[in-house]
């Protein structure tokens, strides 16, 4: 793989940090090389030091998009700092072919006192930008960031928002051999979002190798054709989106059971196929025991929860109490649920907790459940709304008829 | 959970492969030097009172020091002040107002620009280097001031005058080997920045701006000269005033009658040796370790 000569390649890295506060006067440097020479400083890790990044392999050919999800402080910034070259991997081997462009802290260049168009030659020179290229691109720079009436003004009088939309439109308009993009898939309002996402999207497909990272796990499904699950520093998960995505959401840590609660739910099996069409009806047995001790009011024993697992957003949540069920007396219970899955096609998590209103939180995690559901009924979007469709007679022509249009 | 590795031999670079990776990449981002130097420019002159004044603030008042100081030393020994001697100080503060300007910017360049080291690679000799060219260009607009004022001060044209870019090209390069080495001290151990600020501040006085190495005797003059600025800011004095060839050697007779040797080309030679030396030395310093600033800034 070390000879691929396109696209990105990162082979056994490891990468070590130190926590806390290196040496950072010369009067602190005296004690410590007096200790080294005296040789009791030793050779061994310098304290504090932890693997921010352990073994971490994967390569990306030109086409490829990759994803890379974890929970914060997984090493998904890492990586991007060595493959921007900022860091430099403390064992193991890292190399990107070709220019750079690095959706990446687009506004970090920016001096607040020179105006948008200093900063739009500053910031691109900064990303490696020849100045004849901005030159020649910087009426679509700005003309893409919407900011034409601003651009004489001194960036300190910027919005944030502002700031990030010039930004982002540099940082849109270098033409780099690889792509780097980290977080900035929400800059601006939701019109510009749109707009960016669609730029990025347009870089992506042009067939340069793309790196995304993103908590926006949505838009890693639609971007990416790869992915990367990451936790404190190690590959979880390598493979499609769609399960590291299931991965990252299905495997959240649960909440501690609290022993007061007197009902425990043990399984949840699933009585109908696994493969289900949309639109079908899908029922579940969920299994559990009722403590003896006296079930407290706001108390939702059973709740089931339905998780999108392309972006980890609840679609569909109710509990026994809606449902008007009566668990009845202490000891093992068997539930049987019945949805209607009127879902899109993709992967979902079927979870069970229960739930107390008056403490306002999940007092008891119960066992979830996978679930594919595939193409079935007609529909695009997010939910199923069953529209009916059907041929009437014309509307009545006269003035008086109260049609809208 | 996967086995610590153990530590791979890093492969040995040559100092060769190292110089000319500075070259390419400083070549390579030429544009990011102009765009930094231009950004350093606009900021000192952007809402600033004084506007230009600042270039010619700092050379007013080191000649009015010199001038000061030089006055009481004639005073008292009896000798002479005349405006040659103004115009030697003034040929010479301007230079060292270029110097301490862009030590005291280099210094701090890379930890005042933490958040570019810590989020974009670029190769960060340029913070430096920018900082150095921008504090260069207020000593153009100084200089500029300063050849209007010579003539005024009895200072003839002369072919000499040729002398003085190389000077200035070797003190600028000279600057640059300091600053480099001074910023990635300071991004390391932060109070290297006060100790650059207490060494400037006395500098002065270990450096022929005030005074002339003649006037400390033959081993007091050598001594002196010793000091990579100080042939620079000899050669200067010596070209533009004194209207001398520095490629031929110049001694004094000093108060007690001994000889005192004011120039010998040699000068040249060994401040351009600590130029390219320098400037070599500590580019190589700031390339070796340029890869963990993000983790130190």
């Amino acid at each position: 793989m070390s000879d691929m000569t396109e696209g990105i390649v990162f082979e056994g890295v490891w990468k070590e940090f130190v926590r806390g506060e290196l040496h950072d006067s010369l009067r602190d440097l005296v004690p410590a090389l007096t200790r080294r020479l005296l040789g009791r400083g030793g050779r061994g890790r310098r304290k504090g030091a932890f693997w921010a990044l352990s073994d971490v392999s994967f390569d990306v050919r030109p086409g490829e998009t990759l994803g890379i999800i974890g929970p914060n402080g997984a090493g998904k910034s890492t990586i991007l700092k060595l493959l921007t070259r900022i860091l430099r991997p403390t064992h193991g081997h890292c190399a990107v072919h070709g220019r750079i462009g690095a959706l990446i802290e687009i506004a970090a260049g920016f001096h607040p006192d020179l105006t948008g168009r200093e900063n739009i030659f500053l910031q691109g020179a900064i990303m490696g930008m020849k100045r004849r290229e901005i030159a020649a691109r910087f009426d679509e720079i700005v003309a893409f960031s919407g900011m034409e009436d601003f651009i004489d003004t001194p960036v300190k009088r910027y919005s944030s928002g502002m700031n990030a939309r010039l930004g982002f439109s540099i940082a849109a308009h270098m033409d780099p051999d690889v792509l780097l993009i980290d977080e900035v898939l929400a800059v601006g309002d939701y019109m510009f979002q749109d707009k960016a996402f669609a730029r990025i999207h347009e870089m992506a497909r042009s067939g340069r190798p793309v790196v995304v990272v993103s908590h926006q796990l949505d838009r890693i499904a639609t971007l990416c054709n790869k992915a990367l699950l990451l936790n404190r520093g190690r590959v979880l998960r390598a493979g499609t989106p769609e399960e590291c995505i299931a991965a990252y959401v299905f495997d959240r840590p649960k909440a501690p059971v609290d022993d007061a609660v007197p009902v425990s739910l043990d399984s949840i099996t699933l009585v109908s196929e696994d493969t289900i069409r949309s639109g079908e009806h899908v029922t579940f047995r969920i299994a559990g025991r009722l403590g003896t001790g006296a079930m407290p009011e706001d108390l939702e024993p059973v709740c089931v929860v339905v998780r999108a697992l392309h972006n980890g957003q609840i679609v569909y949540a109710s509990n026994s109490v809606y449902c008007g069920l009566d668990l009845g007396d202490a000891g093992p219970f068997t539930v049987e649920v019945a949805l209607q899955l009127n879902l899109p096609p993709g992967g979902y998590a079927v979870e069970t907790n229960t739930y107390s209103r008056k403490l306002d939180s999940v007092v008891g995690e119960g066992p979830s459940l996978y679930v594919t559901v595939v193409e079935g009924a007609t529909f695009w979007g997010t939910a199923q709304l069953n529209a009916q469709m059907a041929l009437v007679a014309p509307a009545d022509p006269s003035p008086s008829g109260a049609s809208r249009t | 959970m996967t086995a610590e590795p153990s530590p791979v031999p890093v492969a040995r670079r040559s100092l060769l492969a190292d110089a000319a990776e500075i070259g390419t990449d400083l070549w390579d981002y030429r544009d990011l030097l102009y765009q930094l130097t231009l950004r350093d420019i606009r900021i000192r002159y952007k809402q600033a009172v004084m506007g230009f004044g600042w270039a010619i603030l700092m050379p007013v008042l080191i000649i009015g020091a010199g001038a000061l100081v030089r006055y009481a030393m004639a005073y008292l020994g009896g000798g002479t002040f005349d405006r040659t001697d103004v115009a030697g100080i003034t040929v010479k503060a301007l230079p060292w107002a270029f110097f301490i300007g862009a030590i005291n910017f280099g210094t701090t360049s890379l930890v005042s620009n933490a958040n570019l080291v810590t989020k974009i690679y670029f190769p960060r000799e340029v913070l430096p280097l920018s900082a150095t060219i921008a504090q260069a260009f207020d000593t153009m607009v100084g200089a500029l001031a300063v050849a209007i004022m010579l003539p005024l001060l009895g200072v003839r044209l002369t072919a000499e005058l040729l002398w003085v870019p190389l000077l200035a090209v070797q003190l600028l390069l000279f600057t640059g080997a300091v600053a480099l080495f001074l910023s990635v001290a300071n991004l390391f151990f932060r109070d290297v920045k006060y100790l650059v600020q207490v060494v400037l501040t006395f500098g002065i006085f270990f450096t022929p701006v005030f005074f002339e190495p003649a006037m400390f005797g033959p081993a007091g003059a050598q001594l002196m000269m010793l000091n990579p600025l100080a042939p620079v800011l000899e050669g200067l004095r010596l070209a533009v005033v004194e209207g001398h060839n520095l490629l031929l050697p110049l001694t004094t007779t000093g108060g007690s009658g001994d000889t005192v040797v004011v120039w010998s080309p040699w000068y040249l030679a060994y401040t351009g040796l600590w130029s390219l030396g320098g400037l070599l030395g500590s580019a190589l310093v700031f390339h070796r370790l340029e890869f963990v600033f993000a983790e130190y800034v």
